[in-house]
């Protein structure tokens, strides 16, 4: 082979693309449904969410604690069990070779395709290394079935893979608690690569490391993903991650998306309220300005204020915010926000 | 005990092992590594430790909460060594005083377990609450301080909860007793920014009016700059820089506190024409 012809093997031209979007989902409504004593109770965690993500897309999810990033991303993985359930909307994916529409299947075949074709990394997902196993035994229960080799191959394969994550694979030999936080982090997302998917879902993969590693991680990540043009879906708090990181930028509040955008123009230019103090809440090393948080708590999601759900915080809120849900609307550039006053110009 | 000069904690030439590995593979690891420092009755403040993960933060911690014992060194709390700590009724008058929150909520609360009992018991065992009304009250008013209502949690399980939700609930647990010293394992690591700032205020409210003094372990510099009083770096076990916070984080000395600081993501975007951050290292790498 000519060093030209294996470059081309390694990473062959992008073949004509699909036209369709990787991901598609439509209205999306995913509530926690439960049964007391007769009493029913509906937390409305993923409420109307209308989202695309391109084929060798980053795209990331930032929000407030608990406004429903990781029901959300739950439900796109297909990993949702009662009581959570989609109560309305479509999830379709575009896997190039398959198209699939989530939520007609039975959910057996979900399963599989969750396997096959979508890695996830589950927020705080160091605890689904088994404690009591070492972590080679972890890789061969998760990953042996969907990789089709020898087993003497597929322990090769997976030592490639951690050398690429820049583990040892000595870790293989180890126990779960032998290993710090940081490590664990990174053997969770080499199980959840490790199989070669093209659709990565990833929720808070990096709190648990320092900078440091944090930043070798992430270079990782995208570098497996340019590797096999995989799309990408991010949830983080870490704002900073998302600057570097993320193509476009979603942000949520109260089971709602309420603005998206390219990344950079979300952070030069938020235009939602909830936004604009999101961004302009964080610190810097080298600033010791005072900062406050959010006055008020985050809206139970049991019993969501009517209209627009951030009007009792909102330092702007107006009489029609207080009784009609704001529509997303499209800015142009592809900026989409879900805000009354930027809808009327009464903001910038 | 007040004075000038009376010890609130005094870590001197703490190292704790671990052995781990089978018969044949024993290998020793030392977590810690002859650590010291002393924060002091008179002048309460926010004493931050910054480092590499599994340099050893969280074992510090665990032995500061009296939850292992060092290999070697001592520890001393109000001026009584911990391992004389051992009576039940001395623990609890420690634990009282002491209070931890904990790192990853999501392994750190009981998944069988309703949240709000950590609350009813940390109430009754350590104030003066003792009917239901009483306990829920004390519940309910800690759990206002981060945003959260006992209305919310009550008869909900862990896994019903967001991680925030968890990490704040742990924080609000924590304040209930009115401990002197706080010991926070990565208290706001997933939390949003907005919360994250309200929950540093929070700390520092507890340090000027309540002079609560606190141990902040954490991964994000930004926040440690704009809290702390004084700052560890350490590394495999040992402290490599420690001294003001603003001092060291403007400007660090040692290499590894460098390389953390250039490590730090900014929460600029770049311009248009300018490679993220991300893509310039694995750029810088490949040549
Ligand atoms: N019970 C244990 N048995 C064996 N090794 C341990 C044990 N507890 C901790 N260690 C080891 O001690 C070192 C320090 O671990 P520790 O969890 O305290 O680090 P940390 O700074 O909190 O890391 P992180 O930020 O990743 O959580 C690591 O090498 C870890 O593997
Ligand atoms: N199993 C459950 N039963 C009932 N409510 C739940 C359950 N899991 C999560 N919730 C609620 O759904 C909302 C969104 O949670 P989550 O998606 O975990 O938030 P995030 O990831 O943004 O922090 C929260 O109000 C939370 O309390
Ligand atoms: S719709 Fe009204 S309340 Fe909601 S963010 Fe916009 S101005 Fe504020
Ligand atoms: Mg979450
Ligand atoms: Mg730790």
């Amino acid at each position: 082979m000519t060093l030209h012809q294996l470059n081309n093997h390694l990473n062959p031209a992008p073949e004509a693309l699909p036209a369709s979007p990787a991901l598609r989902v439509d209205g999306l409504k995913a509530y926690y449904q439960t049964r007391w004593f007769g009493i029913t109770r509906e937390v409305r965690a993923v409420d109307d969410i209308t989202l695309r993500i391109e084929h060798d897309e980053i795209y990331g999810i930032a929000g407030e604690s608990s406004s429903g990033k990781s029901s959300l991303i739950k439900t796109i993985a297909g990993a949702i069990r009662p009581p959570l359930n989609v109560v309305g909307g479509t999830v379709n994916f575009d896997f190039g070779t398959r198209k699939v529409d989530l939520y007609t299947l039975k959910p057996e075949e979900r399963t599989a395709i969750r396997w096959k074709h979508l890695a996830y990394i589950m927020q705080g997902s160091m605890s689904v290394l088994n404690p009591l196993r070492r972590v080679r035994q972890s890789f061969i229960d998760f990953a042996f079935r969907h990789m089709g080799m020898p087993m003497p191959a597929f322990l090769k394969a997976v030592e490639d893979h951690l050398l690429r994550l820049h583990l040892q694979p000595g870790v293989l030999d180890s126990y779960p608690h032998e290993l710090s936080g940081g490590m664990r982090q990174r053997v969770v997302i080499a199980l959840a690569t490790v199989c070669r998917p093209g659709f990565i879902i990833a929720d808070e993969p990096t709190t648990a490391l320092d900078v440091v590693v944090q930043k070798s991680v992430l270079t990782m990540i995208r570098e497996v993903q340019r590797e096999m043009r995989a799309s990408i879906l991010f949830v983080t708090h870490d704002m900073a991650v998302h600057a570097n990181l993320t193509d476009r930028l979603g942000i949520m509040y109260a089971g709602r998306l309420v603005e998206e955008g390219r990344t950079r123009d979300l952070f030069r230019n938020p235009r939602h309220p909830y936004t604009l103090h999101l961004i302009r809440s964080l610190p810097r090393i080298g600033d010791a300005e005072p900062r406050q948080g959010l006055e008020g708590t985050p809206p139970n999601l049991a019993d969501p204020p009517p209209g627009c759900r951030f009007h009792p915080r909102c330092p702007i809120a107006m009489d029609v915010c207080r009784v009609m849900v704001p529509p997303m609307q499209a800015l142009g550039g592809g900026h989409r926000v879900a805000c009354h006053a930027v809808t009327e110009g009464t903001v910038q | 005990m007040s004075g000038a000069d009376t010890a609130l904690l005094d870590v001197r030439g703490v190292s704790r092992s671990f052995w781990t590995g089978g018969l044949l593979s024993r290998r020793r690891i030392d977590a810690v590594k002859d650590v010291s420092f002393t924060l002091t009755d008179a002048r309460p403040e926010i004493f931050t430790i910054i480092g590499e993960s599994g340099s050893g933060k969280s074992t510090l911690a665990r032995m500061i909460l009296n939850g292992m014992n060092p290999t070697s060194g001592s520890i001393a709390f109000g001026g009584e060594e911990l391992t004389t700590i051992r009576k039940t009724r001395d623990r609890m008058r420690f634990m009282s005083r002491v209070q931890p929150i904990f790192q990853n909520p999501f392994e750190s609360f009981n998944p069988l377990s309703k949240v709000d009992r950590y609350l009813t018991m940390t109430a009754r065992n350590f104030t003066e609450a003792r009917s239901r009304a009483e306990t829920d009250d004390a519940s309910d008013r800690a759990l206002r301080k981060v945003g959260l209502s006992l209305a919310e949690v009550k008869d909900r399980f862990p896994h019903e909860l967001s991680g925030g939700q968890l990490q704040r609930i742990a924080i609000a647990r924590a304040l209930i007793p009115g401990p002197r010293l706080i010991v926070a394992d990565e208290p706001v690591s997933m939390v949003d920014a907005s919360l994250r700032v309200a929950i540093v205020n929070l700390f520092k409210d507890l340090r000027d009016e309540l002079k609560v003094s606190i141990i902040y372990i954490t991964h994000d510099l930004a926040t440690a700059y704009y809290i702390s009083d004084r700052i560890i770096i350490m590394r495999k076990g040992e402290v490599v820089e420690s001294g003001d916070a603003r001092a060291v984080l403007d400007n660090p000395q040692h290499p590894y506190s460098i390389l953390l600081k250039d490590s730090v993501l900014s929460p600029d975007v770049p311009d248009d024409d300018e490679p993220k951050t991300i893509e310039r290292d694995r750029a810088a790498r490949s040549h």
